[in-house]
């Protein structure tokens, strides 16, 4: 894991595929997720139950507490954000 | 054995409904904490009971009001067990008086330990139930939630919020594997109703079509269906166990 955190491009090819199997999008694929777009609502179309999912699957995965919503909108902002804010609470772990 | 090896918490689980319940569910199979406030021989006696019928079970204490102490009896339970299936959030108290003579601490009292409680254990275990995408979580309210009843506006209030609660709850948790539901127990005999003095017997008894009172196991029989896998397309919902009351 600490190979996949420290490298920026690994580390976002891992997250979309967490999203895409943690939350059954079966009309998406791996590829088919943009960096820069937003994963929630205009974006990927993700919503707020689709949130809780992905704030207890990253804890668990990388030890990182998304504690409040404020947070979570920043790090859920699009797949560089979110890769950038595991890399940062990473760093700071 | 439906509960096989399912783990389930009863907040005030040591005297009552809530040892009903416990009972029930290690009966089923189930590995069952019980918590408890204060009355550490009530918990001693419910826990001999369990050791027959459940190896594995805890006793804790812990006041559901408190946040530090419901996060400390969760994180006993993780330890121990890995993960919670089944939340009963069942510990009330109350603390009857007329709005003219209920002070900020029989209000206070009473909302943080039946409505906070609920919200507080929770809290605790949903971020479990949401990893394992599998829970059920039921709360205890009752008809002075639904009806009133004079010297109990902070248990109404308490009460009602807990079904508010609970309908909340539930759609936030119902694509996460996790059903929230409330059961209303009426009136059930158990020491309190045996305090009771006949006439009052009496006139409660005619409010109730079954004309009798309940029996903790009738509660504990709602509870253990509303907990069971089979009961995984009903949340948000209030089932009274009350012989017609309401």
């Amino acid at each position: 894991m600490e190979e996949i955190v420290n490298n920026f491009e690994s580390l976002r090819e891992f997250l979309k595929k967490m999203i895409v199997d943690i939350l059954n999008l079966e009309d998406v694929t791996v590829q088919e997720i943009d960096n820069d777009s937003p994963l929630f609502r205009e974006g990927l179309g993700l919503d707020s139950i689709d949130a809780l999912e992905l704030v207890v699957a990253i804890e668990k995965t990388f030890n990182i507490i998304i504690a409040d919503e404020d947070v979570g909108k920043k790090a859920f902002a699009s797949i560089n954000a979110l890769a950038g804010f595991i890399q940062e609470g990473h760093k700071q772990g | 054995m439906e509960f096989k090896d399912k783990r389930v918490i009863v907040t005030g689980g040591t005297k009552g409904l809530g040892r009903a319940m416990a009972l029930s569910f290690a009966r089923q199979g189930a590995w069952v904490t019980l918590t408890y406030s204060s009355d550490d021989a009530s918990a001693s006696e419910t826990k001999a009971e369990l050791e027959g019928l459940a190896p594995k079970h805890l006793v804790l204490k812990a006041d559901v009001s408190s946040k530090s102490q419901v996060e400390k009896m969760v994180e006993t339970v993780l330890n121990h067990w890995e993960y919670v299936d089944i939340l009963i959030n069942n510990a009330g108290i109350i603390k009857d008086k007329m709005l003219l003579f209920l002070h900020e601490e029989d209000w206070d009292q009473v909302i943080n330990v039946n409505l906070k409680g609920t919200y507080l254990c929770s809290r605790a275990v949903i971020k479990g139930m949401i990893a394992r995408k599998y829970g059920r979580i039921i709360n205890i309210t009752s008809p002075s939630a639904l009806t009133g009843r004079a010297g109990q506006a902070n248990y109404s209030a308490a009460k009602g919020g807990i079904i508010s609660f609970t309908k909340s709850l539930s759609k936030e948790t119902a694509r996460l594997g996790i059903t929230v539901n409330a059961v209303c127990p009426g009136v059930i005999s158990t020491s309190m109703t045996d305090g009771l003095s006949q006439e009052v017997k009496t006139e409660l008894l005619n409010m109730i079509p079954m004309g009798r009172f309940g029996e903790p196991e009738d509660v504990a029989w709602a509870v253990l269906f509303l907990a069971s896998q089979k009961a995984g397309y009903i949340t948000g919902k209030v089932i009274a166990v009350d012989g017609g009351l309401i």
